[in-house]
């Protein structure tokens, strides 16, 4: 999967009206499907550090879009393992270093195109190795390491109870080994980093972060204790903060106070206002039109903004953006996941 | 779960590139290529040469993304730190009948030649990060080398030498941020610093960083980053104070001070409005997550600051009646004035009722919270 951006840009669509405006559905997923076409350009080069993301990203879309058979089952299975190493984790394409963020994603793509049984048939015990790897990067206060070369951000964190629940591996799941991770020192650290605004940080002290926002909303959801934690009040106090990142102008969403609008943010924003039960808090019409304004309704794709190149990461958002709000024509996803709810459900046998 | 910002390209796309462009391309493509491949087998092979570092060198500034090959870099020097440490120039060389030139240095600098030999490396490294930072200030995989040679400074060096390491950061945050005053990695790299500083010189900082966040406020009013690091640096700095009431008081009377002036100068700015509230919720019982300024804080303190800010915020309105944040503030403040003393008429819910309805002219984007708000103000 090519992570070039482009070759077309958003907003070529800037004079229709926003009643006018619809989901070039079939240009995206034409549009997604050519990307490992274009190994004649540099970027395709220059980003393969992505690679797997850029998988987990495609797909997911795909699979929202209604379309989770476009790219060949066999050969990202066969992709996905190439990229895995000895310690259980993986690295983000064949040779490079394991990290925590593209073992997220290979789990993520193992669960959604059901891939489980190969890698157990491939590695036997593949999923326990994997979920070592993880349960390793936890660090004495809680938190997690990116990789040995100790890095520390609530992304990690994240990334991690996301990626043990779908491996079936934390202690809830199989009460009868003994815990991998110290659940309650993670969840400590979450809230750590809680802010006097009711948003989250990147680390303790640091700023309120909409993705960070989601990355610590969705940990707390993973483990169960959103609701009782945050409360009615830190609910209000929160959604209030992350409602304010709308705008007026354009309808889009901004990740911190006096930033520029992204796509991307229709997610962070969104479905961290849908995880604490605010998702009314914005106007979901005005957010949906700026969304369409930002794909290339010719070659498919979605941008940050209108007037930019369109790219794979921007693409996803923008489509779990759409899912959240209920967009005609794409699954459900699901809001702590970023994956299509009913494989999660299934995953998690919910 | 990226690192968000995927490279964009400007200029002519794929489709429409001449077949000129198309040949040069390809050229590029072969030349990285053949340095990925140049340096990844030299890797493999353990070459662990001043060849192979500077090859990562060239790599990393044609693709700084490219995160194994900041671990291949970091391998190569714990590599040449493990061999100086071996090579026994890890004693502070006796010089008296005549050293080195760098033994005589090292000696100067209280560190042994191994030590010197590190420190020279590390600081070389951190150099040659610079001009990649300055292109690239949101790259996480630069800051994160950069955070690793200071840590590693720590272990290997005295605690004298590792300290300059770290304080020599702060002019280079400070750079990096006058270039781009809400990069989160800048504001975030700085605690990191300030904290290590503190705790290797055993000094606080947080009176020299309080200055800071009133400098980079004055020269932009709306940067919240610097209103938030404010925020987290007051509870300290008055209990390293020993503030008194009294003081504390006097403290919290003057933050507003600036705040309102900083409002009257721009209501319709959210940054300070977040700021204000955060004054607010030192006085709020109910925000666990912020500590209170007054110490102790009754509720008369509380009631006496709602009615003074309430008066305040309702003063600002002359002029900017069409700001949305006011009637927010008055709303909010008004319930927590409630809250503690239901029974006075300082606030009425005629006069609530009629900022509701002024908020959701101007405000139509969030009607939902509005329609909640309403809901749990029982108006």
């Amino acid at each position: 999967m090519s992570l070039v951006a482009g070759p077309g840009r958003g907003g070529v669509a800037d004079d229709q009206l926003p009643d006018e405006l619809k989901l070039v559905i079939d240009k995206h997923v034409a549009y997604i499907q050519s990307l490992d076409s274009r190994r004649n350009e540099l970027e395709y080069h220059l980003t393969e550090h992505l690679r797997i993301s850029g998988i987990y990203w495609g797909l997911t879309a795909l699979h929202l879009l209604g379309r989770p058979d476009v790219l060949p089952r066999e050969g990202v299975i066969d992709f996905v393992l190439s990229c895995l190493h000895e310690n259980g984790g993986f690295g983000a394409a064949p040779g490079h270093d394991p990290h925590m963020l593209y073992t997220v994603s290979a789990v993520q793509i193992l669960a959604m195109v059901d891939g489980f049984a190969e890698l157990e048939k491939k590695i036997p015990d593949g999923k326990t190795i994997i979920a070592k790897y993880i349960a390793g990067l936890q660090q004495p206060n809680g938190t997690f390491a990116g990789d040995e070369w100790g890095e520390t951000d609530t992304r990690f964190l994240y990334g991690a109870l996301n990626a043990l629940s779908l491996l079936n591996m934390l202690h809830h799941q199989q009460p009868e080994q003994s815990p991998l991770i110290n659940v309650t020192a993670a969840t400590d650290h979450i809230k750590a980093c809680h802010n006097f605004d009711g948003g989250f940080g990147v680390m303790p002290g640091a700023e309120s972060h909409s993705g960070q926002i989601f990355t610590c909303l969705g940990a707390l959801s993973i483990t169960g204790e959103l609701d009782s934690y945050l409360g009615e009040e830190g609910k209000d106090r929160l959604g209030a903060w992350l409602s304010e990142r709308q705008l007026d102008d354009s309808g889009g969403l901004n990740g911190r106070p006096m930033k520029l609008v992204d796509v991307c943010y229709a997610w962070w924003v969104g479905t961290s206002l849908a995880m604490i039960d605010r998702l009314h808090w914005i106007d979901k019409k005005k957010l949906t039109a700026f969304i369409l304004r930002c794909q290339d309704p010719e070659q498919g794709g979605v941008a940050d903004r209108p007037g930019d190149m369109v790219d794979v990461f921007h693409t996803h958002f923008a489509v779990a953006g759409l899912s959240l709000i209920g967009y005609p024509g794409v699954l459900e996803v699901d809001p702590a996941y970023c994956m299509p709810k009913h494989l999660v459900d299934k995953v998690l046998g919910r | 779960m990226a690192s968000h910002g995927v490279p964009r390209v400007s200029g002519a796309t794929s489709l429409d590139k001449s077949e000129q462009a198309r040949a040069k391309e390809r050229k590029q493509i072969e030349s990285y290529k053949n340095l990925e491949k140049d340096v990844t087998d030299r890797i493999r092979a353990k070459d662990y040469s001043n060849a192979t570092f500077q090859l990562t060198s060239k790599l990393l500034g044609q693709n700084p993304e490219y995160y194994t090959i900041w671990n291949y870099r970091r391998v190569l020097l714990q590599d040449v730190f493990a061999r100086e440490l071996k090579s026994g120039n890890d004693a502070i060389t006796d010089t008296s009948n005549g050293g080195s030139p760098d033994a005589e240095t090292a000696k100067k600098a209280g560190l042994t030649l191994a030590q010197q030999e590190i420190s020279l490396l590390i600081k070389e490294d951190l150099q040659f990060l610079i001009p990649l930072l300055k292109q690239f200030p949101k790259c996480y995989w630069i800051w994160n080398h950069r955070s690793w040679l200071l840590t590693t400074a720590t272990i290997h060096l005295p605690a004298g030498t590792a300290v300059q390491f770290w304080r020599g950061e702060l002019a280079l945050i400070g750079k990096m941020l006058a270039l781009d005053s809400r990069n989160f990695h800048g504001w975030g790299y700085r605690r990191t610093v300030v904290n290590e500083v503190e705790r290797l010189g055993g000094k606080s900082m947080a009176e020299q960083e309080f200055e800071y966040t009133t400098k980079m406020i004055n020269t932009n009013l709306s940067n919240f980053s610097a209103w938030h690091y404010r925020s987290q640096l007051i509870p300290r700095l008055l209990s390293e104070r020993q503030a008194g009431n009294d003081e504390r008081r006097k403290f919290l009377d003057a933050e507003f001070e600036l705040i309102t002036q900083a409002l009257y100068t721009d209501p319709y700015d959210q940054s300070l409005w977040f700021y204000h509230q955060y004054l607010m919720s030192t006085l709020d019982p109910a925000n666990a997550q912020s500590p209170s300024v007054l110490d102790p804080c009754t509720n008369a303190d509380r009631l006496s600051y709602l009615e003074q800010e309430l008066d305040n915020v309702k003063d600002m309105l002359d002029g900017a009646e069409d700001c949305k944040y006011i009637y927010q503030a008055l709303l909010d403040y008004s319930r927590r004035y409630i809250d503690i003393e239901a029974g006075n008429k300082k606030v009425t819910t005629m006069e609530m009722r009629q900022w509701l309805d002024e908020l959701r002219k101007l405000d139509p984007l969030r009607e939902g919270r509005w329609s909640d708000l309403e809901v749990k103000l029982g108006l």
